[in-house]
Order: structure tokens, then C-alpha cells, then sequence
């Protein structure tokens, strides 16, 4: 038998600053809907009961993928089918649209957007980790004007993420990838491929000359309330060559820093495990070309 | 709040609730019962339909955000009375059992053909990876969609 959603209004401002004054309206509560893959459901499943909802599908150009300078230009409302198809993206920022290739599956990827993954600020996203790596900036706007947050300093919390009441995430700025490094996305699910990450492992090395690690980031999802930067195992790897035993030491730094938490997926330890096999399996893969 | 878009290749105005999604729109406001409800969240996937040519969740979209696209149902798989090859494919190989996530089966496989005539078992595979039968598995369903891709045309 269907289930109804709670009855609510929807606006369609045609504007940002007609979205940001439709939020800020004070007559009961209002949720901000882009693709609705994860707003729609938790109406459905009685989570939330907001009164009305603004949508962002009529404000123009928020979808828009393009590059600016050498950065990436990745507006809130493409989708992650829009991303995972992109040329500008797979050809500049491969990481990306690997990971936006692994988000859930192809009929909610049609829907699901950026800006709505990053809003929902949830622990196992797919995308949050690649953009981690490749230090993103996240555009927002809101009643005090426009402002950009770092996305190292964007997940907040769980499901929390730093935005003030009535803000819009509407573009994401992305420099770069060093020239020549190698990066990957590993998804590891517990059930079934589709599924969300047990944990997630984004990792971005440039290696010198000599082969040591002059740029190594990891970006890990599902290991911590929030998505998160691997700083410690980062550390250990910088100015090192990425052997074995490095790759060893860098997946037990990773395993120590992360903060798990147990859900139907899998244990916190089990969790911590993975990151530890996950991370040094990536590295070496890395190293080595294997993938 | 009034909704014109395009439906199995006619236009189509109507009246909807605001808070109605794509599939209150389909089965409930123009009575096309071929869409199904399954689980509601988006992870079943008998609710698959196409807006304009891509799966989409039909009970996570809301009906609003299909305005002035064209949306593809099972009802709409057929044309002048001939079956789509992927329902002839399905029907042949026995590619369901009590038929209730073939809807959307079918189209994800439509989905995938449009973009791609000839994918590999592994596409196929990724294609149909949202998309959950409870009966009969997945091996009938593969084997028709590649025997569509396969035919000549």
C-alpha cells in the first residue's frame, strides 16, 4: 500500500534571492528540495513534515558544469549523472566523476545533485571524499550575502553541515588536481553493490622524481560521523616513499584516526578494519598502476 | 498547481497537489496503474520510469519537476500496437515471474538502450543494479535485454 507524503506547499522561486526570502519566511517550517533523493524519502518515511518546500529547479543556471580559470565550476544542481558524464570532469578531475560514477544508482543519479549530497552532510557519502581531496570550496548564499566555506571546514557534524539557517549551497569551486598525480575512488559495501559505503577511500598521490610522495591526500567516507580528510595517515606518507611498509603504516594511521560508528551496514571495528585493508589496498594499487 | 509536460509522446496538462511526486501524478491523478509502488525510498526501483530518455524515480520526483519534460511509462513502450523489442525479449525468455518489478525493469533497460544499443553484460548489469525482483533473479532479465541489443533492427 502507498504511503502519502505529509501534505506541504512548494514554492518555485525563480531567483536566489527569491529562494533565500521563501526560506527565511516564518510561517512554519520550510526545507530547501533539489533533487528530493533524500528529502522525498524522509517525508515519506515520516522524519520530516515540513510545511512547504522551495525548490531550486527554476532558478536558472545552478546546474551548470564549466571551468574558470583552471578551477572547476560545478554548479549545486548538476546531478551526479550530469558529473559522471561530463568530458570537462572526467578529463580534469577523474576522481570526481569516479566518484560521482559509484553514487547509489543510475535512476537516482539522474536526480540526485551536489548540492543536495553535501547539504545532507552525511558520513558515507560517495562524492564528499573525492571533493576533500581535491580541496573544493563551497559557494553558498544566504540572508548575510554570499560567502565560500573550505569543504574541510564544511561537514560540521553528523548530518550537519555549516550552513546558517536559510543558506543555499550553489556552486562548487574546484582547483586543479596537481599535474601528473593519481587519485581513485574504492567503495566498499557490505551488502550489495548499490548500497551506500561501508566506507568510502578517495586518495590523490603525486610522486617526485625519486618516487617519493610529494602530495598525498586521503579522503574517507563513512569513518567518522562526518566525512573527513585522513590527516595523520597524510603525514606519515609526505616526503616518503610509498612502500609497502609505508602503505602499511599510512592504512594503521588512517584505521587510529578514524571515529566509526556502528549502523546495519557494520560495526564501528568492523568499519575501522575496512579503512585500514581499504586505504593500503588504494595506495599500493596506486603505486603500482593497477587500477 | 498546474502541471503541462509530455506523456508517452502526448502533451499532457493537469491539475496536481503540490506535494505530490511523479508517481501520485501517474497512478493516481491520470490512472496508469502500470507504474508501481514498491518501497517508497527510492531503492526498489518498480517505480522506474524516463524523463527525457533517463530513469528517474517516479515516488522520489516531485510531480513539479517534471514540468514540460517527457516522461516515458510502461504504458508508453508500445507504439501502433507493436511491442517494444524489450518486451517481446521479456516475454520470450521468461524475464519475470509475478511480473511486479518488470515495469521497471523494462525501462531501465529502455534507459540504458537509448543511450547505449550495444552494452556489454557488465552495463547491463549496472544498468538494472536499482532495479530488485524478489521472484525469479536476474539472469532471464540480462540475457533479454542483451538479446535486444543484439538483434538486428
Amino acid at each position: 500500500m502507498s504511503v502519502r507524503l505529509h501534505p506541504f506547499r512548494l514554492l518555485e522561486p525563480e531567483s536566489l534571492t527569491d529562494a533565500v526570502d521563501a526560506l527565511g519566511q516564518l510561517d512554519g517550517e520550510a526545507r530547501l528540495v533539489a533533487g528530493g533523493t533524500a528529502l522525498v524519502a524522509m517525508i515519506r518515511l515520516g522524519l520530516l513534515k515540513p510545511d512547504r518546500l522551495v525548490s531550486l529547479h527554476r532558478v536558472p543556471a545552478l546546474g551548470q558544469i564549466g571551468v574558470e580559470g583552471r578551477s572547476l565550476e560545478l554548479g549545486a544542481m548538476a546531478t551526479h549523472a550530469d558529473i559522471e558524464r561530463s568530458r570537462v570532469v572526467r578529463d580534469g578531475w577523474p576522481l570526481l566523476a569516479e566518484a560521482a560514477r559509484r553514487v547509489a544508482t543510475p535512476a537516482i543519479r539522474t536526480s540526485g545533485t551536489i548540492g543536495g549530497n553535501l547539504a545532507y552532510a552525511e558520513a558515507a557519502s560517495d562524492p564528499a571524499p573525492a571533493l576533500l581531496c581535491l580541496d573544493a570550496e563551497v559557494r553558498v548564499v544566504g540572508r548575510g550575502g554570499e560567502r565560500v566555506i573550505p569543504i574541510a571546514s564544511f561537514f560540521r557534524g553528523f548530518y550537519e553541515a555549516a550552513l546558517e539557517p536559510g543558506e543555499i549551497v550553489t556552486a562548487l569551486r574546484v582547483p586543479p588536481p596537481p599535474a601528473g598525480a593519481r587519485s581513485g575512488y574504492v567503495k566498499f559495501t557490505s551488502r550489495s553493490a548499490e548500497d551506500k559505503p561501508l566506507v568510502g577511500v578517495a586518495a590523490l598521490i603525486a610522486l617526485d622524481s625519486s618516487g617519493r610522495c610529494a602530495d598525498i591526500r586521503l579522503g574517507l567516507g563513512g569513518a567518522a560521523p562526518t566525512p573527513i580528510r585522513a590527516d595523520g595517515a597524510e603525514r606519515t606518507l609526505r616526503g616518503e616513499t610509498l612502500t609497502d611498509a609505508a602503505a602499511h603504516a599510512a592504512a594503521d594511521a588512517a584505521a587510529r584516526e578514524a571515529d566509526p560508528l556502528s549502523d546495519l551496514m557494520g560495526s564501528a571495528s568492523y568499519r575501522r578494519e575496512m579503512i585500514r585493508v581499504w586505504v593500503r589496498r588504494l595506495l599500493v594499487a596506486l603505486r603500482d598502476g593497477t587500477r | 498547481m498546474t502541471l503541462t509536460f509530455t506523456l508517452n509522446g502526448q502533451p499532457c496538462a493537469t491539475e496536481a497537489p503540490d506535494h505530490w511526486t511523479v508517481l501520485d501524478l501517474l497512478r493516481d491523478g491520470l490512472g496508469l496503474m502500470g507504474t508501481k509502488y514498491g518501497c517508497g525510498e527510492g531503492v526498489c526501483g518498480t517505480c522506474t520510469v524516463l524523463a527525457d530518455d533517463r530513469p528517474i524515480r517516479a515516488c522520489l520526483v516531485l510531480a513539479a519537476h517534471v514540468r514540460d519534460r517527457a516522461l516515458v511509462t510502461v504504458e508508453g513502450l508500445e507504439a501502433d500496437g507493436q511491442l517494444d523489442p524489450i518486451q517481446t525479449a521479456f516475454a520470450e525468455r521468461g524475464a519475470a515471474q509475478c511480473g511486479f518489478c518488470t515495469p521497471g525493469m523494462m525501462l531501465a533497460a529502455k534507459a540504458l538502450l537509448l543511450e547505449s544499443p550495444t552494452p556489454t553484460a557488465h552495463e547491463v548489469r549496472e544498468a538494472l543494479s536499482g532495479n530488485l525482483c524478489r521472484c525469479t533473479g536476474y539472469a532471464k532479465v540480462i540475457e533479454a535485454v542483451l538479446a535486444v541489443a543484439s538483434s538486428p533492427r
